[in-house]
């Protein structure tokens, strides 16, 4: 049963990943496009159009539920494959506590920055 | 006395390629696997670019955007493009199906036989012509803006 609703879980990251990577997306990538639409980018990944989205609360929000979802979504798909190769309850076990381990320190690593840089 | 256990899966990775005739969707299910994987490749790099080189400073963060706009990583781009665009689509097929949309009917099996996913087949095919024109927009992005 916890599979079933792990699986579940994935499902719904996958819809709130398509919602929060096409934000992501548009605005970093489609510049060209944005700009043909008149909406003003500037060039997304300079040093101060980076700045100037990490000192908005909304983007820093943005970022930190994009970084919990995908890093659900994309370790649980990990660990599915692996354990459809390797299928134990040994393997299972340890592929669980190590990608749950993975998880927490990308998470806490990935969630410290954009905090660190919206507060300074 | 000892059990005698069925061999699990013992086909191993040869089998996401062939164990008999596949058919288009699960060509579609492997090639969403690979992508998947490649994305995750590519997450790793972007979260220790965007965590590790960007908290360094303006220095560490215009070097390293010197480096990715080297023409090959423009290309590595475009595909890790390509596939959130392809899985992504064939993410929300898959849940509409598992969720039991876009499936059709079930019919009595009779020669020639029918299944569900193959009689919604139109479905399939608009959501790779929908990839490919996107896939068209993001190539005229990068050609116009990235280079």
């Amino acid at each position: 049963m916890r599979n079933t609703y792990l699986r579940l879980l994935h499902l719904v990251a996958g819809v709130l990943i398509a919602v929060l990577l096409g934000i992501h997306m548009v605005i970093l990538h489609l510049d060209a496009i944005l700009g043909f639409f008149g909406v003003d980018a500037t060039e997304p990944t300079s040093w101060g159009a980076m700045i100037s989205r990490a000192g908005q609360g909304i983007w820093v929000g943005l970022y930190i539920a994009l970084l919990a979802v995908v890093l659900y979504h994309a370790l649980n798909g990990l660990r599915g494959i692996i354990l459809e190769v390797t299928p134990s309850p040994r393997t299972e076990r340890i592929v669980t506590r190590v990608i749950i381990a993975f998880g927490i320190i990308a998470f806490i690593g990935g969630a410290y920055v954009p905090i660190a840089l919206w507060t300074s | 006395m000892k059990q005698i256990q069925p061999r699990q899966n013992y086909l191993g990775v040869g089998g996401w390629v062939w164990a008999g005739k596949y058919k288009l969707e699960r060509y579609l299910y492997l090639l969403h696997r690979i992508t998947g994987l490649g994305i995750l490749l590519f997450l790793l790099i972007h979260l220790v670019m965007t965590t590790i080189f960007r908290i360094q400073g303006q220095d560490v963060w215009e070097a390293t955007m010197t480096i990715l706009h080297n023409p090959w990583f423009k290309i590595g781009e475009y595909l890790v493009v390509i596939a959130f665009i392809y899985h992504g689509l064939n993410g929300l097929r898959l849940i509409l199906q598992e969720l039991g949309f876009a499936l059709g009917r079930p019919t009595p099996p009779i020669y020639p036989y029918q299944d569900s996913l193959r009689k919604k087949r139109p479905w399939t095919i608009a959501m790779v012509a929908v990839m490919v024109i996107l896939a068209v927009v993001v190539l005229f992005d990068f050609l116009v803006g990235g280079w």
